[in-house]
């Protein structure tokens, strides 16, 4: 609590892992539908991804101080990025669900399916969704003028890159069970690897380099006790491992979908929990002169009688 | 009650607050008597005094500022509310919450660059599960699960009196009062004094003034 009542760069301590837990499966399970579509995978994958976006939503219920009010969380879509989400996900579970509900045997009796017309409409609409879902939780974060390492339009796009590659990641984990999709999405993980490599250099350097907050936000990303999982979780498990894996050993695709997860996801929290506040110019030293508030005895004296004389005449 | 999301529109009343470092003491007495007027909970201060060491020995001073909710003309806190529940009050630009909307995402905790926002996790009083009588009545004032934080004591405001940080400061380094009548005393002190807005470069146009 100390650190509430002295000046100093406070970290913020309000999102932690279960916002970083619901951007990453509202992101994945966005973009592994769009994957889905693109690569026109097996029909569980979609299944699998309004899944997870589903979780995510329900990740976010867990996080809300007050759940049993969440249906006002989409009262100001014109200016709140997560009333935006909101509707996004809404959008995409309602149009997800219906655009693949023809291909499960139980509702094949639906009069729209992949070759119809109907059904195109609602495929790209589920996907026009899908790729909202995908996006927005960059800018939910990147939205903070108070915590300068998240106020970068860098950041929704390595976010969405990073939900991209958690995507890709996802499709490889489930090779085992659809190898056809491995010679897919095993070159477009690799090439979204290096991306989000660069990507991230690019993004710290540019943080480092702008002072104050950012730079100490880059700076507590480098120490214990976040250095550690950015380094070792999000650097070494979530992106050299894995490239590792998919350039000389093939048959770990699983593995190396499975660890790509694990980075996407310390990747949010790391990015979440390296947020610093914003620093008042106003108590850096270099930028305003706290001696004039320094005085000598004549001041205090001149003051004093000040003081003395407005008492008497009942003026402050 | 009429509410808005827009930024501060001239020709109402604007309640805004000057502090003057130089008669701070650092007594922390406003966030003693936010305390008080408020009932908080543990380990939140709407208003708080915070220290900063200057110079080096031998010749080493602090300086104190008391801090609180700026009351934004331009509040970044309003529009990143998913519910609505942040709003300003337009009759006297007050910033609010609407204790009863809230969802507790804590995106306006991670908006305010003044980190002058809470989310109290839990209603326990300061002796634990079981509350003191001033607790019980206390804490009626806010839920737990949403997000709280200074009204400029808007109950008091209503009645015609000052905040009760204001109103309590022994130094009287806190002036309270309307920043768009001409004739206030803090719009002289402003005129008069050399200040600064805290933050004022993010663009949030805060009401709360720091005379130097």
């Amino acid at each position: 609590m100390i650190e509430k009542f002295t000046t100093g760069q406070n970290s913020q301590g309000e999102w932690a892992w279960l916002l970083a837990l619901y951007l990453y499966l509202g992101s994945l399970g966005g973009c592994l539908f769009l994957l889905f579509r693109i690569f026109r995978l097996p029909l569980w994958f979609a299944v699998v991804s309004i899944g997870l976006v589903l979780l995510g939503a329900v990740t976010l219920l867990l996080k809300l101080g007050s759940p049993q009010r969440a249906w006002r969380a989409m009262s100001r879509p014109t200016t709140s990025w997560i009333s935006r989400g909101v509707l996004f996900v809404a959008g995409f579970i309602i149009f997800g669900c219906l655009s693949i509900a023809p291909s499960i045997a139980a509702l094949s009796w639906l009069p729209w399916n992949d070759g119809t017309a109907l059904g195109n409409v609602l495929g790209w609409v589920a996907g026009f969704f899908a790729l909202l879902t995908t996006l927005y939780p960059g800018f939910v974060v990147s939205n903070s003028r108070a915590i300068p390492f998240w106020n970068s339009p860098l950041l929704p796009l390595l976010f969405f890159t990073y939900a991209a590659l958690a995507a890709a990641g996802a499709v490889l984990l489930g090779a085992p069970t659809a190898p056809s999709s491995l010679a897919q999405v095993a070159p477009l993980a690799e090439g979204l690897i290096v991306v989000n490599a660069a990507l991230s250099a690019v993004y710290l350097l540019a943080m480092s380099r702008a002072g104050g907050s950012a730079s100490e936000s880059v700076h507590r990303l480098n120490r214990a006790p976040l250095g550690a999982a950015y380094w070792i979780g999000v650097i070494l498990v979530g992106l050299i491992v894995p490239l590792a894996m998919l350039a000389w050993l093939k048959s770990a695709a699983a593995l190396a979908g499975a660890c790509i997860q694990i980075g996407a996801l310390l990747f949010r929290y790391c990015v979440l929990k390296a947020g610093v506040y914003y620093v008042p110019a106003a108590l850096t030293p270099a930028k305003v002169d706290f001696s004039t508030l320094t005085r000598t005895s004549a001041d205090f004296a001149r003051e004093y009688a000040g003081m003395t004389a407005n008492r008497a005449t009942g003026r402050r | 009650m009429s509410e808005s999301t827009a930024p501060t529109t001239n020709g109402s009343v604007k309640w805004g607050v000057a502090v003057d470092l130089k008669r701070c003491t650092g007594c922390q007495g406003c966030t003693i008597a936010c305390k008080l007027e408020n009932g908080t909970p543990p380990g939140v201060f709407w208003t708080r005094v915070i220290e900063k060491e200057e110079g080096t020995f031998p010749l080493a001073y602090k300086v104190f500022m008391p801090i609180r909710c700026n009351h934004c003309g331009d509040a970044p806190c309003i529009p990143v509310c998913p519910s609505g529940a942040s709003y300003r009050r337009d009759k006297d630009n007050l910033v609010l919450i609407d204790q009863d909307k809230c969802i507790g995402c804590g995106t306006c905790v991670v908006a305010c660059p003044y980190d002058v926002r809470f989310m109290p996790e839990s209603a326990r009083g300061y002796y634990g599960e079981t509350r003191i009588p001033f607790e019980e009545v206390s804490y009626q004032k806010w839920q737990k699960g949403t997000v709280q934080k200074c009204t400029l004591c808007v109950h008091r405001i209503d009645r015609g009196l000052e905040p009760a940080c204001v109103e309590t400061c022994p130094t009287k380094a806190l002036v309270f009062g309307d920043l768009n009548d001409s004739g206030s005393e803090i719009v002289k002190l402003i005129r008069e004094r050399p200040h600064f807005q805290p933050s004022v470069e993010l663009g949030t146009d805060p009401c709360v003034y720091y005379l130097t």
